[in-house]
């Protein structure tokens, strides 16, 4: 059988080059680093209005990605690959066209754009880098944002502290159309990451990454804590790696135990506010995704204690 | 109208600092202003903040490019930015700086106020931020508002946000730094470069015709072109790199989100300190602690 990439044998030259002005320890940085890399030259990026736009795609006239590199509007990241993909076809190109957009500019506002692509099963990779807000306008929410954080059109009061609705599944609404390939990857799992870009860049059809990408300005979390937010994100349920290939829906990474939540919420000044009550109500919605993806075939069980003892033996305090 | 200008780093509150001397004086029954530089710039880069203060209404709604009083929250901005471009003949600068003003070099002869604001700001608020204590001293550099005022006007803007307590303190710091500023003339040796920027025209930028890799006015356009960015002024800190405890798992490499980490041959690394923010990643991936962060200016 081939030999699966690896970060050790994955391609080494850069495109997205250095000097972008994202902030230190960005994890949209690291993410379409490295993405860039695997991609290769004969590529061409999209990218609508968010932070990677401004910080990588740079103040014309000046860009850091040393591909072709295009801008429109916010909602359109969808329709501009299918247009740009429609005419390198037309000039008998080969060429890989990928649409890096945010949370804001996928979960929300580019949904409608991306839903179209989706269905006409465009030759194309669409990126959602989900850092859960709009942070290159300074932190508002989105779609995306979790239960409980603070944002700034959710803010800490005194009645309602922070964002009151449940995360979207994005997943299973772009999965519900029969596309080519979609996969939710971490910046932490590096070896899952490659093999998960590459598979995309090998297929053809519509492909769908979504990357979950710690925001130090937006979350309140240091730098150097990027790389443990995302893995923690992992193991305590609140993000779960896996792919969707014809249909079938492979998890690629399975926690051994379930870590409770607030280990992962301890680390970000987003969610320093919340209440017992609040932390009980996310931890519950986190059990009951965990069990869906990792154990599918249980039903749905009413007590939470009984929930809780089907994953093993962990989140005590729910 | 006097008008000031703040240079600090994303995320040291230069645009807070403008707003409270705003507020202040207000307070007074004066017209004043206060926004940020619009900019791409994130939490390290070089940022600008400005305020306009009058007795009259203020219809000035430009930057502000020939300031009264000049504020350079990091001293560090010296070297990289042209900060003093443009500081009036009689105006005035203060300084976050250990240096006395005799020993500055701002590249312009005039009335200068230091001040350790970074020590001033861990010691009260346990943290380097600097803003409040910034604005103590900028009072003592000019009276055109007064420390009531300013103390004032911090309780109003920081107190509402976090607690009476936290504007209590800044408001401390801000009379600290009032009290312990040095006043001096600073040098004007350094040569002020100010950047130019280029933007095509229309007729060099033909409908449907993206611009290439090239050099206009001594600068790289195009793309790739931002790589004459050096973002590595922008951190604290750096890596220390221990060659014989790698194991060349590239976990760093993979990691940095700067591609500071290259390699080599053997598939040892090695680091470009040149675009280093100091974000920490590589040492934190690292199951080997063959890399550590050292601050800068720190001692081997
Ligand atoms: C139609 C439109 N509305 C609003 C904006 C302003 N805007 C620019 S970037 C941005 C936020 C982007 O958020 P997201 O897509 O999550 O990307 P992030 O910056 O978080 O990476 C907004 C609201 C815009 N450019 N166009
Ligand atoms: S605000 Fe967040 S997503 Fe934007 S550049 Fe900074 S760390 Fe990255
Ligand atoms: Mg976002």
């Amino acid at each position: 059988m081939e030999k699966k990439m690896n970060i050790r044998t994955m391609p080494q030259e850069d495109h997205l080059l250095n000097g972008h002005g994202a902030c230190a320890g960005c994890g949209v940085a690291v993410a379409v680093k490295n993405v860039m890399r695997i991609l290769g030259e004969n590529t061409t990026v999209y990218v609508p209005a968010s932070c990677l736009l401004v910080s990588g795609g740079g103040m014309y006239p000046h860009s850091a990605f040393d591909v072709p590199f295009f801008y429109s509007a916010f909602e359109n990241t969808g329709a501009v690959i299918s247009g740009i993909k429609a005419g390198y076809r037309r000039q008998g190109k080969d060429v890989t066209v990928v649409g890096i957009a945010g949370d804001g500019g996928t979960f929300d506002i580019g949904l409608q754009a991306l839903a179209g692509a989706a269905e006409r099963n465009e030759d194309v990779i669409y990126i959602c880098v989900d850092n859960e807000a709009y942070m290159n306008t300074g932190t508002q929410r989105s779609g995306s944002t979790p239960f409980g954080a603070w944002t700034t059109t959710t803010p800490v009061g005194k009645r309602v502290q922070g964002k009151r609705q449940f995360k979207k599944d994005l997943m299973s609404v772009v999965s519900s159309q029969d596309i080519a390939y979609a996969a939710t990857l971490s910046i932490a799992h590096m070896n899952d990451f490659v093999q998960k870009v590459e598979k995309a860049k090998s297929k053809k059809g519509f492909r769908f990454l979504h990357i979950m990408t710690p925001c130090t300005s937006g979350w309140k979390s240091d730098p150097s804590m990027t790389y443990d937010l995302a893995r923690m994100a992992v193991e305590t349920g609140m993000w779960s790696l896996y792919e969707i290939e014809d249909g079938e829906t492979r998890v690629t990474y399975r926690p051994n135990e379930m870590v409770p939540i607030t280990e992962y919420l301890k680390l970000q000044g987003r969610f320093k506010h919340m209440s017992k009550e609040d932390i009980e109500t996310l931890q519950g919605w986190i059990c009951q995704k965990w069990n869906k993806r990792y154990c599918p075939a249980v039903p749905p069980l009413e007590k939470k204690e009984e929930e809780l003892a089907l994953n093993g033996d962990h989140c005590e305090g729910v | 109208m006097y008008e000031i200008r703040f240079h600090g780093r994303g995320g040291q509150g230069a645009v807070m600092a403008a707003q409270t001397i705003a507020e202040a004086a207000i307070l007074e029954g004066k017209q004043a202003q206060a926004f940020p530089f619009f900019g791409a710039e994130r939490r390290g880069a070089p940022v600008m903040a400005f305020a306009r203060i009058d007795d009259k209404k203020i219809c000035d709604k430009t930057q502000v490019y020939e300031p009264d009083m000049l504020v350079v929250m990091d001293e560090s901005l010296l070297d990289i930015e042209p900060v003093a471009a443009g500081l009036k003949k009689g105006g005035c600068a203060v300084v976050n700086s250990k240096t006395a003003p005799s020993d500055l070099d701002l590249g312009i002869k005039v009335r200068c106020i230091s001040v350790d604001a970074t020590s001033i700001a861990i010691e009260l608020l346990r943290a380097p931020i600097v803003n409040t204590s910034i604005l103590g001293a900028m009072v003592r550099a000019n009276d055109f508002v007064s420390l009531e005022s300013v103390q004032r006007a911090i309780m109003n803007r920081f107190g509402e946000k976090l607690g009476e307590k936290a504007g209590r303190v800044n408001s401390d710091a801000a009379k600290a730094a009032y009290d312990r500023a040095r006043e001096g003339t600073c040098r004007g040796e350094r040569k002020i470069v100010k950047k130019n920027a280029w933007l095509p025209t229309w007729q060099e930028t033909p409908p449907g015709v993206a611009i290439g890799k090239t050099e206009k006015a001594g600068m790289a356009v195009g793309p790739g072109s931002m790589s004459q960015n050096l973002t590595g002024t922008w951190g604290g800190a750096n890596p220390v790199y221990d060659e014989q405890k790698c194991i060349k798992c590239q976990r760093c490499w993979f990691i940095c989100p700067e591609g500071c980490v290259h390699r080599k041959d053997d598939d040892h690394v090695e680091f470009d300190l040149r675009y280093c923010k100091g974000c920490g990643l590589c040492a934190k991936v690292c199951a080997k602690e063959a890399i550590t962060m050292r601050k800068k200016g720190a001692s081997e």
